[in-house]
């Protein structure tokens, strides 16, 4: 008996230590350096802060609420878009036709593609001179020399089609997965009834895939929330700041101007908005319950 | 928490870095040396200057540790926190004063004045790295300077029958006809992303003959003529330049001068090598153009130089290592290789420097007594982040015709001066 006391306790110690490290460690510094005045360019000004990293995020800083709206558009254009195209993609290659094993090779291509090397190939891509729209121009189609990168008008729909390409796969994969999961029965029993495809579809697809599309819109969520590579390299959250999330701001306040106090509270409220909104989501569509 | 956090980081570094500043058996001693521009192409510069030092000091060995000039500062900082820094590194007074407010570094003037690079290093940058210390020490020695220009396409101008231009409107009205969007020609490109206001800064002051960056305390920077400047280049964009050169940072912005779609192109002595490389003589340079004014002020790039660093064990080494890497000889050898102005005046007669019409007219520049050097505070702590952070994202609305040239000169200006009576109430 006496084995039993603490041998849960020592199979999840390395679990907790590691947990500990990981998580517990690194949050607590960036609440505690949140707190403080930490920019390594004026150690003689470093000291307690109280709340004043955050007044100043809240009251003195339009650039926040701007790269917060930012992040909130992209979060939800992004994710929209990109389990409506996964969910058709998933459905599609679902079917029984010639050649499915290569379109779902295909599908999940972009997937496997490393992020460095995805947006190394939309730069080439979206290059002015040498890309898309320089072949383009010289079919007729626009004036050569377009950057929609560097265009106000455009880089908005530039970025989004560069993350769709990136994130699509994500939803397919996962909802095709889900998709084989499906008793067979059911959707005969289903014809039998005399369902349409459509109503098969909204009463015996969609119901069996709700777990796993609310699972994977939050975790995109949070990824999306949290990209940083993508949008800066290819436009460093320009131009004029336009296309600055959250977590770009942060790097330019903590990394480019070493002010690690004021990029520690910047953190803060990403990581309380990401935490409140995951609670919520989870919380009205009743995740893990069968309805 | 502070302490913890030191300890990690020592912890890690001391995993990566092992055995650095470290005296080993046998009365040798080892120095670390870190490049401040590691790379390719200098390293093999400093390995056969290392190769020259150990050769004439067997009891000294030193550790080249190259690291890209992007990271740089942010090394510095990480191994200033953990108590590992090098013995010697190559420091800029870009942020020099960062490292100097952080205490990191030990002021050189005795052992420059007791040794033999008295009077030979270039008064106007022993000045320079003088104003970047709050204490007018030397905390660096110069080495190596560097300054802006313009790269042009000599074939281009000599098929429009044009002449390099001299003044800002004879630079204006090139770029203008030397630009043909049909067939991807552009006479200018602008950086317009990451880096661009300190090109801009330098731009400004040429074309405004303003000989000083502060006057009473206030920045002289939205002076109506700098002011003017900014509108004149802001409406170069997308008239003589690519669209794509708003979010411009130097990487893009010379791959289209190398590829061959722009006449002209605003940068320094430092891009020698890749503007020769991909264009050989159809490439040459000219001084930034001079205003109405017809002065010549220079806002001088940042000085390279050599760092001790307070924390040596070996700091007697360490500054032998740096000394020669400042003696004419050496000097000279890495001067040449990378195409700058070499700081050891001894080094001025060298036939190379004749040979190299980038040097020369560089020098030529500095040297000539009706030249103005307008220094800008680089040694202010907010400098980067009020010149980078700050009003790069607002040069990008002045490109795009969102904000005036006076509205976005004003705003950098207003905290440059608050920053200015902050080190000057410091000091």
């Amino acid at each position: 008996m006496r084995t039993r006391t603490w041998a849960p306790y020592a199979l999840i110690a390395p679990t907790l230590v590691l947990m500990a490290v990981f998580l517990v460690y690194p949050i607590g510094s960036v609440v505690y350096y949140s707190l403080q005045r930490y920019n390594v360019t004026q150690p003689w000004k470093n000291g307690f802060a109280g709340l004043d990293n955050f007044k100043q995020m809240l009251f003195d800083d339009p650039l926040f609420w701007q790269s917060l709206a930012f992040s909130a558009k992209w979060v939800f254009v992004e994710v929209g878009l990109q389990l409506l195209l996964g969910l058709i993609l998933a459905l599609i290659v679902n079917e029984t036709f010639i050649g499915r094993g290569m379109a779902r090779a295909l599908v999940f291509s972009p997937w496997a593609v490393s992020g460095v090397l995805t947006t190394g190939i939309w730069i080439l891509l979206l290059n002015p001179s040498t890309g898309i729209f320089q072949e383009l121009s010289k079919l007729g189609i626009g004036t050569p020399g377009t950057s929609v990168l560097g265009n106000p008008d455009t880089v908005f729909d530039a970025l989004v089609v560069t993350e769709l390409w990136r994130g699509v796969p994500f939803f397919a994969i996962l909802l095709l997965a889900d998709l084989q999961s499906i008793p067979k029965d059911l959707y005969e029993a289903a014809s039998v009834d005399g369902a349409s495809r459509w109503r098969r579809f909204t009463s015996v697809t969609l119901p069996h895939l709700k777990d796993a599309i609310i699972l994977s819109t939050l975790l995109r969520a949070v990824w999306e929330f949290n990209n940083v590579d993508l949008i800066y390299t290819l436009t460093g959250g320009g131009p004029a700041n336009q296309t600055t999330t959250l977590p770009l701001y942060v790097a330019r306040q903590a990394v480019d101007s070493h002010n690690f106090g004021y990029g520690s509270a910047l953190t803060i409220a990403g990581f309380l908005i990401l935490l409140f909104f995951s609670i919520l989501y989870l919380r009205v569509s009743k995740f893990g319950s069968r309805a | 928490m502070r302490k913890l956090l030191v300890a990690v980081a020592a912890a890690a570094l001391a995993l990566t870095a092992c055995g650095s500043g470290d005296t080993s058996s046998g009365g040798t001693a080892t120095i670390t040396f870190w490049d401040n521009n590691g790379g390719p192409a200098r390293q093999p510069i400093y390995e056969e200057l290392i190769k020259r030092f150990e050769a004439a000091n067997p009891d000294i060995k030193v550790e080249y540790v190259g690291i890209p000039s992007a990271s740089v500062q942010q090394k510095y900082d990480t191994a200033i926190v953990g108590g590992e820094t090098p013995d010697v590194g190559g420091v800029t007074t870009s942020y020099l004063a960062h490292l100097v407010g952080q205490d990191a570094l030990a002021p050189l003037d005795d052992r420059i004045s007791g040794g033999p690079l008295k009077d030979k290093l270039l008064p106007s940058l022993v000045e320079t790295v003088r104003q970047t210390a709050p204490d007018n020490k030397l905390y660096i020695v110069p080495s190596s300077a560097n300054m802006d220009l313009i790269w042009y396409r000599t074939d281009w101008f000599k098929d429009a029958g044009l002449e390099p231009p001299k003044t800002w409107d004879e630079f204006i009205t090139a770029a203008t006809k030397l630009t043909d969007t049909a067939a991807n020609k552009y006479g200018y490109t602008i950086r317009g992303g990451a880096g661009s206001v300190f090109q801009l800064i330098t731009e400004a002051y040429a074309y405004s003959g303003v000989d000083s960056f502060f006057k009473d305390g206030k920045s002289t920077l939205n002076d109506k003529a700098n002011a003017e400047l900014v509108d004149k280049v802001a409406d170069l964009y997308k008239k003589a330049t690519p669209e794509a050169d708003v979010n411009n940072s130097f990487t893009q912005m010379i791959a289209q001068f190398t590829g061959g779609s722009v006449a002209m192109m605003h940068h320094n002595l430092g891009s020698y090598g890749d503007v020769t490389k991909a264009l050989g003589d159809k490439v040459a340079a000219i001084p930034l153009p001079v205003g109405p004014s017809g002065k010549r002020t220079v806002v001088p790039n940042p000085t390279d130089g050599f760092a001790v660093f307070k924390n040596s064990e070996n700091p007697d080494a360490a500054w032998k290592f740096a000394e020669f890497l400042t003696s004419a000889e050496s000097n000279s050898y890495w001067n040449e290789k990378v195409g700058q102005i070499p700081a050891n005046t001894d080094v001025r007669s060298e036939a190379w420097i004749e040979s190299n019409a980038h040097v020369k007219m560089a020098l030529g520049v500095l040297e000539d007594p009706a030249t103005v050097l307008v220094p800008a505070p680089v040694y202010l702590p907010q400098y980067s982040s009020i010149t980078k952070t700050d009003s790069e994202p607002q040069y990008q609305k002045v490109l795009l015709g969102e904000l005036t040239g006076q509205q976005f000169l004003d705003e950098m200006a207003k905290k440059l001066t608050e920053a200015q009576k902050e080190w000057e109430d410091r000091k």
